[in-house]
């Protein structure tokens, strides 16, 4: 309305204006407006993933409490026995990431890649990385791609199954790979706002069954301590994959909602510059009127 | 007991196929729910001096 009317009265005015104030280099009216719908946009698709998220987060709190005994349960085995990995023989360690696919959900898969970067920077030659998500992966394979043994993707879109993580587990020990020693690097969940980047130890059968303290336990045969150690890996993957699903979707729960308040001080921010600058148009456009009409008389 | 890890088999897979066996032998109302469980999506790719390679097909067959 307000343009067709200048453009009626002052064709020529209008268009040195325009001219101005690009060369001033202030913005117009329609671009603020257009900056303006995208922004708001983007704030409308953030609040909806921090709800969806929102969701997927309870749902994963709920599978946390019935995965925890698992881990506990396998962990309580090696605290027993108090294995210790042989020192003389020639380390080989390996370091699985636990992570996923998916991102926009803070620094959850940083942390763990962080982590095992350190693990790496240290004794780069025996160390061998199993990532689960594709994220750890794409983190890790620039600078140690040749410390990759295998990647797990598609992870992260569904919540975690025991299925998934005996297939993990699986492929760990079907690699070929005779690690002595072994951590799992993943996200434990503290709370909705914290999460924090721990380990766990794994053994092979070999150093578990060297372990003096192996006695505690009764009538072990070999046979049964491979097994269990089999079942124990897939425990704790199955357990290190649900805390670490349970953190990635906190923090992406907080990461949107951050991303939804800076979307709002941005669309506050050019609402008023939005409104200045319609002030300032109509003002000058009043003045030129104006001053177009003293002049005639 | 051991027959199973003559056949090339570990616990893991063990523990899974009696699983799947325990699943569908459930009631039909609690079938579905447990079906559920019995889904997994994940793929694997090996990698050799910091390359993806791609697992031959005949490979995969025998594993599944």
């Amino acid at each position: 309305m307000m343009m067709q009317r200048t453009q009626l009265l002052l064709p020529l005015a209008m268009e040195a204006t325009m001219l101005a104030q690009q060369q001033r280099g202030m913005a117009t009216l329609k671009m603020i407006s257009i900056r303006l719908k995208s922004v708001k946009n983007i704030q409308k698709i953030t609040q909806s993933m921090k709800m969806v998220s929102a969701a997927k987060y309870a749902r994963a709190e709920r599978d946390l409490k019935a995965a925890r005994p698992y881990g506990i349960g396998a962990q309580q085995f090696f605290e027993k026995t108090e294995i210790q990995a042989d020192e003389k023989a020639e380390p080989k360690k390996l370091l699985i990431a636990v992570t996923s696919d998916r991102g926009l959900c803070g620094a959850v898969h940083t942390g763990v890649a962080r982590l095992i970067r350190g693990e790496l920077a240290q004794d780069e030659a025996n160390t061998k990385v199993f990532c689960v998500g594709d994220k750890s992966r794409a983190i890790l394979s620039r600078l140690y791609g040749k410390n990759i043994l295998m990647v797990a993707n598609e992870v992260g879109r569904l919540p975690p199954t025991f299925l998934d993580a005996s297939k993990i587990a699986n492929e760990v020990l079907q690699t070929g790979y005779d690690y002595t020693e072994g951590k799992i690097v993943y996200n434990r969940f503290k709370s909705v706002v914290s999460y924090q980047c721990s380990t766990l130890p794994i053994f092979s059968g070999s150093t578990v069954e060297k372990s003096e303290k192996l006695a505690v336990y009764d009538s072990l045969d070999s046979d049964v301590v491979k097994s269990y150690l089999e079942f124990s890996l897939a425990s704790l993957i199955f357990y290190t994959m649900k805390e670490g699903a349970c953190s990635e979707q906190s923090s992406r729960m907080t990461a949107m909602d951050n991303a939804s308040k800076n979307a709002g001080e941005m669309i506050d921010k050019l609402t008023l510059t939005f409104n200045r600058t319609r002030q300032a148009v109509i003002t000058r456009e009043l003045i030129e009127i104006i001053s177009g009409a003293a002049a005639l008389t | 007991m051991k027959a199973w890890r003559d056949l090339g088999i570990n616990y893991i897979q063990y523990s899974n196929i009696a699983a799947r066996v325990v699943r569908e032998a459930l009631r039909i109302e609690l079938r579905a729910d447990a079906a559920k469980r019995n889904i997994s999506i994940v793929k694997f790719t090996p990698w050799v001096n910091g390359k993806p390679v791609p697992r031959k097909k005949v490979e995969r067959d025998s594993e599944s």
